[in-house]
């Protein structure tokens, strides 16, 4: 008895340290650029998401090559209350512009409302706010998440001669990325009569659980022609848990998004019949662009869309240096 | 528990599938194979639980180790980390892994054993520590293009294998050994543990390091298997392994706890999610029943616990 009350007790002096040190995380951290020099705050949902590095990483490189642009980058983890608390000190420290990749887009408005009432210019970068219209001063830079799926499920659908049946794999289930791009691989299989899902579970965006995934659908029995994952790390996934089971190449096709360069690699070698092309670099080089405009009172669309592009055998190689 | 879960899995299977849930070996391999990572840091979790512990770091522990490991056993190519050190023989990857597992575990027990800081503080230090120098090692970037006879570590049966070893290793010496005896001991009583001469110091870091070494060998499989060492990795891992313990009996005031249990709760995570896909349960409901399964579990074990000592 008398333990069970210290471990209550330490489990409750760790709860209230642990918020003490979230605190400190909550920080976009110090020391990058003299306080006099202008700078435009990055919130990025994740530091850790192989696409939102290279989008990131992009951006970095893209603000060197702009006199005068300094960038600030703070990690939400994912989580959008700390993502918030980032954006609040970005407005406090006097940032030039803000740009967000949001941790939670049905959270948006209120990062709006953050920056609107500071009057500091708001930039969204690849993830796209819940709002339908934006005000003044706040923009989007990205890609339209339903062409992505559109063109992965309908190169798909060309290469089964419309005919079989699909397995989807969905990312995070909150995300409006692997929602969106769901609903297109759905909306394209029900154009055709010859075609019908047959099996849809959630991977989480992960190479990992994808494997997982496909291991439990193959031992199911289930009868999969085609494999249409959210995005490329599930696709790999699934692609090296059809190769485990011994089935010849070719025989089941898999699509992804994104274009990584892992991916890239399992196009070359025939395992990847799709993937798309999201544009990291574009959208990196627009939101950079767009918040440097909006700081200088300059006028920009509200939303800049960067287009997807299909990848195929055929043309993958056009995409090894993007 | 894991009789009842399996029983009803096979009866939806049965009337959504038409085919049996259980009588697939490929299946029953599968169940095991998904959970055997989470496996093996539930068999180090344990033991610390043992000494009235806990480690929040192992499922950042995992994507550390597998970075570190990864880096080491790339091809030769544009996007090796270090370009020097590549194609080395596989040894010195899982070397490395293991190695920066048991090192974060050093780290752990000696926070613990030395400051007296609450396990649960020091763990969580490391938990988020290991996580941001796995992301600081490549600035985020995966790891990829790694040698075949790395991957292979991963690849198939191998690591269930690794996961039965570990827990038959552990499950004799926590049963029939002065390392289990202590580590029994100092969970029950540490005062009376150190009155009877047991320096529970040492014994504690070795603990943790015993924890840390299987959170590294994790994390090399984990990075073996995906054939990538990505900073993300093992994300909440940390947690399926606690639950799959104390699902298992453990209690988390320490001293009662066996190996044997925490295999079967781990198991019981991989039925589940096993389960879930067979019968095709929507995905928006998984967590939540995953959720409700594993505390129903812990009352059931204590419910029965209580009708043996009464």
């Amino acid at each position: 008895m008398r333990e069970g009350g210290n471990v209550l007790r330490s489990v409750l002096k760790a709860a209230s340290v642990s918020v003490l040190l979230a605190s400190f995380m909550a920080g976009p951290g110090c020391g990058a650029g003299s306080p006099a020099e202008p700078v435009i705050g990055v919130a990025m949902a994740h530091f850790d998401d192989n696409w939102l590095t290279i989008l990131r990483t992009a951006m970095a490189d893209h603000a060197s090559t702009l006199p005068g642009v300094a960038l600030q980058f703070a990690d939400a983890q994912g989580d959008v209350a700390r993502q918030l608390s980032q954006i609040q000190n970005f407005v406090a420290q006097d940032a030039a512009a803000i740009i967000v990749n949001a941790a939670d887009t049905t959270a948006t408005p209120s990062m709006t409302k953050i920056a609107q009432e500071a009057g500091v210019p708001l930039v969204y970068v690849n993830r796209r706010p819940a709002e339908t219209t934006l005000p003044k001063g706040v923009v989007f830079v990205g890609s339209d998440d339903l062409e992505a799926g559109t063109l992965e499920m309908e190169e798909l659908a060309r290469l089964m001669n419309h005919r079989g049946t699909v397995a989807v794999m969905v990312g995070e289930l909150a995300s409006n990325g692997a929602q969106l791009r769901t609903k297109a691989v759905e909306d394209i299989v029900a154009k055709y009569p010859g075609m019908k899902i047959v099996e849809k579970q959630v991977a989480n965006f992960q190479r990992e659980r994808g494997l997982d995934l496909m291991n439990n659908w193959l031992t199911a029995g289930a009868e999969i022609d085609a494999v249409a994952a959210n995005n490329d790390e599930m696709a790999i996934g699934a692609i090296m848990a059809i190769q485990q089971a011994g089935i010849p190449a070719g025989k089941v096709l898999v699509g992804g998004v994104d274009a990584t360069p892992d991916a890239l690699a399992e196009v070359a070698r025939g395992t990847l019949a799709v993937t798309v092309f999201q544009d990291a670099r574009g959208q990196a080089r627009g939101a950079v662009d767009a918040a440097v405009k909006l700081s200088r009172g300059e006028a920009v669309d509200s939303f800049v869309w960067i287009p997807f592009e299909l990848v195929t055998r055929e043309n993958y190689k056009a995409f090894l240096d993007r | 528990m894991l009789v009842g879960i399996v029983v009803l899995f096979e009866l939806l299977g049965w009337s959504v599938r038409g085919t049996s849930f259980l009588f697939n070996g490929q299946r029953l391999l599968v169940m095991v194979l998904q959970v055997s990572i989470i496996g093996l840091l539930a068999i180090g979790v344990t033991q610390v639980i043992l000494t009235g512990g806990i480690d929040l770091s192992s499922g950042s522990v995992v994507a550390l180790s597998a970075m570190v490991a990864a880096s080491l056993a790339q091809t030769a190519g544009p996007r090796a980390v270090f370009p020097s050190l590549v194609d080395l023989p596989v040894v010195i990857p899982v070397a490395a892994g293991l190695a920066t597992g048991a090192l974060a575990g050093w780290v752990n027990g000696n926070l613990i054993a030395l400051t007296r800081i609450p396990p649960f503080i020091a763990t969580l230090g490391m938990m988020v520590s290991a996580r941001g120098l796995a992301r600081y090692y490549t600035r985020g970037q995966p790891v990829s293009m790694l040698s075949e006879t790395y991957t292979r570590i991963g690849e198939g049966a191998l690591p269930v294998v690794m996961f039965v070893i570990a827990a038959a290793v552990f499950h004799v010496l926590l049963r029939y050994t002065r390392y289990g005896k202590y580590t029994y001991a100092i969970g029950a009583n540490a005062q009376a543990a150190r009155i009877s001469g047991i320096h529970v110091t040492r014994h504690l870091v070795l603990v943790y390091t015993v924890a840390g070494l299987l959170s590294g060998l994790g994390g090399v499989m984990t990075s073996a298997r995906a054939a990538s060492g990505q900073a993300g990795m093992g994300m909440s891992y940390e947690l399926d392994a606690i639950a799959a313990a104390v699902i298992g009996g453990t209690s988390l005031s320490g001293g009662i706890g066996r190996i044997t249990g925490t295999v079967i709760g781990t198991v019981i995570l991989g039925v589940m999610t096993s389960g879930f896909t067979f019968i095709g349960f929507d995905a928006y409901i998984q967590d939540i029943v995953k959720g409700v399964v594993i505390v129903l579990a812990v009352v059931i074990d204590r419910y029965r616990h209580r009708e043996v000592h009464a």
